[in-house]
């Protein structure tokens, strides 16, 4: 009973230390945004804004001051948020739809053969450095460079190894003998994918979706590389603030993070139940 | 595992018009994957073969068009060799790797084993713990940036615990800015691998640790002898994961240093970057990118491989 006692205390002594390593950026963050100019670099910081300010997300967000001046550039900040949701949103989309059907194929007919989705996780393996020299030069005679189609098939590319590793766990977990039973009772194969297979893997496609989603939205370097002025994504616009030495805008940087990050934390908040069950990958054995 | 046709033959066995059609078991089975398999060839063929065709060019944005650049065969790749600065990107990306992955999955397993069983408190924690795959590396970047700054609330903790003023320069350090991208990556890919190993703990099956209980093993029998091994193909995902996505650290050395203090963070894929966009030189980059390609395929070779070897025992002794 001592020991058990000891062991409790100790796990929750080890988890609080790293729930603290773990919320002090993001506390950092929310709490900066928060802060007047005069505020954000102190000695000793401060830990909480002396008189709270919505200034930052104002000048971040508010329609005709949406432009922030900084050096020499002008950055605008709201447009980068709704390409970034469009990108992410309809690649996440497209990406989810194509490769659980994709796995589903692969799980009950092998299409492509036994080694299908290894050769998918080698693509997801190569760097993207890698292609995106070519890829301009490539973007630009199909005058795809700088549009959102062009970043959206990049994207529904780099997601799908993902989509179909996950979603092979949730298919897995499919009783084939439901899908065998329908089929004797007369039912197509479209109608068994949509009245068996797809509500029992609908917590599955949500999980998949969340976590591409979360990939699609951050991406850097491949969105640095294909777009130039039409097209502008968030993790753009941060690099942008942050290369731009002179006179570093902490507040409204700290604003852009926050709002960048609220919307797939709320979702992920949401999900968080089902979130569990689709990262093993299928690899356990029933 | 396949499902195939029924044995009995269908009701409905023969359908006319398109859909009828698609129903065929060659065809409908194909659906998915022409626009996949199209995707990827559209995409990645002519990039692979560009890619090629580049670095075996001496070809800068800024002298006209590529069709025009002279033809100088391998000349690129002599360069991209004698790159000192190219090779050192290389070595230290695999450095970083090394320095990161382990730790994370080392932080993830540990964790994931302290949450596994219900305790009052664990949704809190779970729920924390796994906030920070969810924010944009770049914030992660910018963020931490913040902090590490000379006179930033890190150094001010440091003092703290240490009960003197300690002032690290995190970002303009030879060797603290390296410790402080790997720290980043740390501190947001734990939280997959905690996920990923909750998740294996939670499918883990039943029967055989209560099989092993009633036989008498000890808690730790049962974890090192039962558990242990069913979880090993979920530990080679985790492995796999990580040190291919490690691989093409990007962003934090790019939002935290910019690869400084000199090159003391300057991954691959920043240098490639840099040889691509600033300086111009796309065939040497080319050159380059195609080395990096050989050298990770190395290491995907070796990974698939156990990764193909674990699901076919799954398949073998787990369902059949």
């Amino acid at each position: 009973m001592k020991t058990r006692g000891a062991f409790a205390l100790s796990r929750h002594a080890v988890l609080t230390c790293w729930t603290l390593v773990t919320l002090f950026p993001i506390y950092w963050m929310l709490m900066t945004s928060f802060k007047h100019s005069g505020e954000w670099v102190t000695w000793p910081p401060r830990w909480l804004p002396h008189a709270p300010t919505l200034e930052n997300y104002r000048a971040v967000l508010a329609p005709g001051t949406s432009t922030f001046e900084l050096g020499r550039q002008t950055l605008k900040v709201l447009k980068p948020l709704w390409d970034s949701l469009l990108v992410a949103g309809v690649s996440s989309l497209v990406a989810v739809a194509l490769g659980s059907a994709l796995a589903y194929s692969w799980a009950r007919f092998g299409t492509g053969g036994p080694r299908y989705p290894y050769n998918l996780l080698t693509i997801r393996m190569v760097p993207p450095i890698v292609i995106a020299v070519p890829f301009v030069v490539y973007y630009v005679t199909l005058r795809l460079l700088d549009t959102y189609a062009g970043l959206i098939l990049v994207y529904v590319a780099t997601s799908l190894p993902y989509v179909i590793w996950m979603m092979l766990a949730f298919i897995d977990d499919v009783p084939i003998e439901l899908e065998r039973a329908a089929r004797v009772m007369g039912a197509s194969r479209f109608r068994v994918v949509g009245t068996i297979v797809l509500p029992l893997v609908a917590s599955g496609l949500v999980v998949t979706f969340l976590f591409v989603f979360i990939l699609n939205w951050s991406e850097l370097l491949l969105a640095m590389t294909l777009t130039n002025t039409e097209v502008s994504t968030i993790p753009i616009t941060l690099n942008k603030f942050q290369s731009a030495n002179e006179g570093r805008a902490y507040g409204p940087q700290a604003a852009i993070g926050t709002i960048a990050t609220l919307p797939v934390v709320v979702l992920g908040f949401a999900i968080q139940k089902h979130l569990v069950r689709g990262f093993s990958f299928g690899l356990l054995r029933k | 595992m396949r499902a195939g046709d029924p044995p009995a033959p269908d009701r409905r066995a023969v359908r006319r018009g398109v859909l009828g059609r698609l129903e065929r078991e060659r065809v409908f089975k194909w659906i998915p994957f022409v626009p996949v398999q199209t995707l990827f060839v559209a995409l990645l063929l002519p990039n692979f073969l560009l890619l090629v065709y580049l670095s075996l060019l001496s070809w800068r944005i800024t002298r006209g068009a590529w069709w025009n650049a002279p033809f100088t065969g391998l000349d690129a790749f002599m360069v991209a060799i004698g790159d000192e600065r190219f090779l050192w990107a290389l070595a230290r990306t695999f450095l970083f790797a090394a320095a990161a992955v382990p730790l994370e999955l080392g932080l993830g397993f540990g964790l994931a084993l302290l949450c596994r069983s219900p305790f009052r408190g664990r949704r809190v924690y779970s729920t924390i713990l796994l906030l920070p795959m969810m924010i944009v590396p770049a914030v992660v970047g910018y963020d931490l940036s913040m902090l590490l700054i000379d006179q930033g609330p890190f150094n001010q903790i440091l003092s703290v615990l240490a009960g003197r003023a300690i002032t690290v320069r995190w970002l303009s350090d030879y060797t603290a800015a390296p410790l402080a991208v790997i720290g980043a990556d740390v501190w947001q890919w734990t939280s997959l691998t905690f996920l990923i190993f909750l998740s294996g703990f939670a499918g883990l099956p039943q029967d055989p640790i209560r099989a092993a209980r009633v036989m008498g093993a000890t808690r730790w029998q049962v974890f090192r002898y039962v558990e242990l091994p069913l979880l090993k193909p979920v530990i080679a995902i985790a492995v796999v994961l990580r040190s291919m996505e490690a691989l093409k650290i990007f962003d934090y050395p790019m939002l935290l240093t910019q690869g400084g203090p000199g090159n003391a963070t300057e991954t691959v894929a920043v240098y490639l970057w840099r040889v691509g966009w600033e300086f111009a030189r796309v065939s040497h980059a080319a050159a380059m990118s195609l080395i990096l390609l050989v050298a990770v395929a190395v290491y995907v070779f070796i990974a698939i491989r156990v990764l193909r070897r674990e699901r076919r025992r799954l398949a073998a002794e787990g369902i059949a």
